[in-house]
């Protein structure tokens, strides 16, 4: 999976390279909006990140520039602007999806493959960790050792994160804020992540699942699967 | 008092006092004109008489007249003390006293000595003086009404720009796109006044623009560095080397900039809704949008045992549904944070006002201060003071007055409406 991070912030650019790098994708990045524009007509990407200001040139350009040239790279912009505005203007430009900074980077990689996942009709919609769980995106169901368990929509989209984000430590917050968006600061107060994923290890373990979900030091839980 | 009545009750008495002067100084003046010649026909009379007797050596005969009339006294006793005088007579024909000028002195005629008193009627004096006064009288009064109806015509039209600049300054709205522009004008008090005022709206309305573009500057710029702070925090917790101490401070960085992240969003939400960057066209069904955000917040009414009562009648506002979608989530949000255990939450809606109540055993808030900015009470830390402070401005702006109240054990938030849209 090939993608094209432009962001100008060297910091911001290096952390998303590395984070996404670690996710298993093909990272090429650039900074300014001449060397995205060659990049673009040069080679396909499956996502493009995008940031809206850029030296150079506004992204809102280069979504045009896509559309204009028939490109069909996934496009997730990432800005500093939280209008709603920008967002109508960016999603109607073409762009599949919309992430206001500041914004965790589990968040970013889990947008990043909905994109992909969306773009890539060949069946490529379960996702599976080591033959034993696999996770239908379309259908939203979860076999564990071929025996679909019942999940809650919640729960569903705690297991998705952790799939998608899966090796990788998530903090309570990026996980409260990915579920619960703008109330995360109830699900935060009454530690509501910690119910939730009482019961999704739960469900796994009792299912015939490995016990892969654990708690690092009580800041934030990751999922460990070789 | 307007300052054109001032000036007027100040203007009526000075024109009264004038004239009252005026008309007696005038009435002075004539009667002392008149007197004199009264006298100077009085001397005449006298000079007639003596001529005769030097003439003659013997009395003249009298012709009286009703005007004028003559006394011959032989029976001298007294010297007059008087040359001329004014005397009251009664008139037996018209029935009433008359007032009449005297001339008296002495006549010799031979060795005899007398008393001769000339009486000239002061009637026609008396009937000029009358008529004058009453001109006069009668000018004051025309000319005061007179006066009273031009001055207020013409201050009328005089003050008519005057009107205008503060009609105009009444209606400007600080956030208009462009400073006030009043017109120019030939009257000196105006035209420095309008300039006065339009350089004064200039200064103001550059120093607000650039006070807001700082804001939204400011605004958009923290969001990049806070980015930064959030992607490394996140790609060093990834790391294998660290140890419980290490991540758990990084979790603490992360969790005081989620912190930062929401004040830094209020703070700009709020200076949005002052500088009025929405337009508030938008038709809001109230009642779908209270149901759906009690559906999302399910799970925590639930969790915190929560007795959760809705009255929903279907109601539609002319609003915008972001913030009404912010102006509802504060609410509910307030009501189930601080809710006790097993408290209870209820939302009435009704044509004229929403009400979001929830049970305390708290007692009542401070009303005066439960609106205000960073205002919390019992300490509580978590929040960020600002969640009230929203929906008081949105209301505001909606021109929703809202209202908190304590009854019946329960803290009660009402948000009235004027004007609801009609299906």
């Amino acid at each position: 999976m090939k993608l094209l991070i432009i962001e100008d912030e060297v910091t911001l650019n290096k952390t998303m390279t590395g984070f996404l790098t670690a996710a298993g994708y093909l990272c090429e990045t650039v900074s300014n909006f001449n060397d995205a524009v060659d990049k673009i007509d040069l080679y396909e990407y499956d996502c493009i990140v995008l940031d809206i200001m850029l030296p150079g040139g506004s992204g809102l350009e280069l979504l045009q520039y896509l559309k204009t040239n028939k490109k069909n790279d996934g496009v997730i912009i990432i800005s500093a602007k939280d209008s709603l505005d920008d967002k109508i203007t960016g999603l109607q430009l073409g762009a599949d999806d919309y992430l206001t900074k500041p914004f965790h980077l589990p968040e970013l990689s889990m947008r990043v493959a909905a994109i992909i996942r969306r773009k890539k009709m060949d069946g490529q919609n379960v996702l599976n960790i080591n033959n034993w769980l696999l996770l239908d995106t379309i259908a939203q169901k979860v076999t564990i050792q071929q025996h679909e368990i019942e999940l809650t929509q919640k729960e569903y989209q705690l297991l998705l994160f952790f799939v998608v984000n899966k090796n990788r430590v998530l903090s309570k917050s990026a996980i409260a804020q990915h579920l619960w968006g703008d109330d995360m600061d109830l699900a935060d107060h009454y530690d509501f992540i910690y119910t939730h994923i009482k019961n999704l290890r739960k469900k796994i373990l009792s299912a015939g699942g490995e016990d892969c979900i654990r708690s690092i030091y009580g800041a934030g839980y990751k999922m460990q699967v070789d | 008092m307007k300052s054109f009545a001032a000036y007027q009750r100040f203007n009526t008495w000075v024109a009264i006092v004038i004239f009252l002067l005026g008309s007696l100084a005038f009435y002075g003046v004539l009667q002392y004109v008149l007197i004199s010649q009264l006298n100077d026909s009085l001397k005449a009379e006298k000079q007639e008489i003596s001529d005769y007797v030097k003439q003659y050596h013997q009395l003249p005969v009298i012709q009286n007249t009703k005007h004028q009339w003559i006394i011959i006294d032989s029976n001298l006793t007294v010297l007059p003390k008087y040359k001329f005088r004014t005397i009251s007579v009664y008139n037996n024909a018209e029935q009433e006293m008359r007032e009449v000028r005297q001339l008296q002195f002495i006549l010799h005629v031979g060795s005899r000595q007398y008393l001769v008193q000339v009486n000239k009627s002061q009637a026609e004096t008396e009937d000029l003086l009358q008529l004058i006064a009453i001109l006069a009288f009668g000018m004051i009064a025309l000319l005061l009404i007179l006066n009273y109806f031009v001055n207020r015509k013409l201050v009328n039209k005089l003050f008519k720009p005057f009107q205008q600049t503060i009609t105009a300054i009444r209606e400007y709205k600080i956030g208009q796109s462009q400073p006030l522009q009043l017109p120019d004008s030939h009257v000196t008090e105006i035209h420095v006044l309008n300039n006065s005022l339009n350089e004064m709206s200039q200064r103001i309305y550059t120093e607000y623009r650039s006070l807001k573009s700082f804001t939204e500057n400011a605004a958009h710029e923290m969001q990049t560095p806070l980015a930064v702070i959030r992607s490394s925090i996140e790609s060093m917790i990834q790391q294998n080397n660290l140890d419980e101490t290490g991540i758990q401070q990084l979790i603490a960085i992360d969790d005081n900039m989620q912190k930062l992240i929401k004040l830094h969003q209020s703070l700009l939400l709020l200076a949005k809704i002052e500088n009025n960057q929405f337009a508030l066209n938008e038709i809001v069904a109230l009642d779908q949008l209270i149901q759906s955000k009690c559906d999302e917040k399910k799970s925590f009414i639930e969790t915190r045992q929560l007795k959760l009562q809705l009255q929903l009648i279907p109601v539609q506002v002319l609003f915008h549904r972001q913030l009404t979608d912010i102006l509802i989530n504060n609410l509910l949000n307030n009501a189930i944070r601080y809710t006790h255990e097993k408290g209870e939450i209820s939302v009435i809606l009704s044509k004229e006002k929403l009400m979001i109540c929830n049970t305390s055993f708290q007692g009542s808030l401070d009303a005066t201060k439960v609106f205000k900015r960073f205002y919390r009470p019992m300490q509580q830390t978590e929040g960020t003071g600002l969640g009230l402070a929203i929906v008081h401005e949105i209301c505001r702006l909606a021109e929703w007055p809202v209202h908190y109240i304590f009854e019946k054990n329960e803290h009660r938030f009402i948000i009235q409406f004027f004007k609801t849209v009609a299906k």
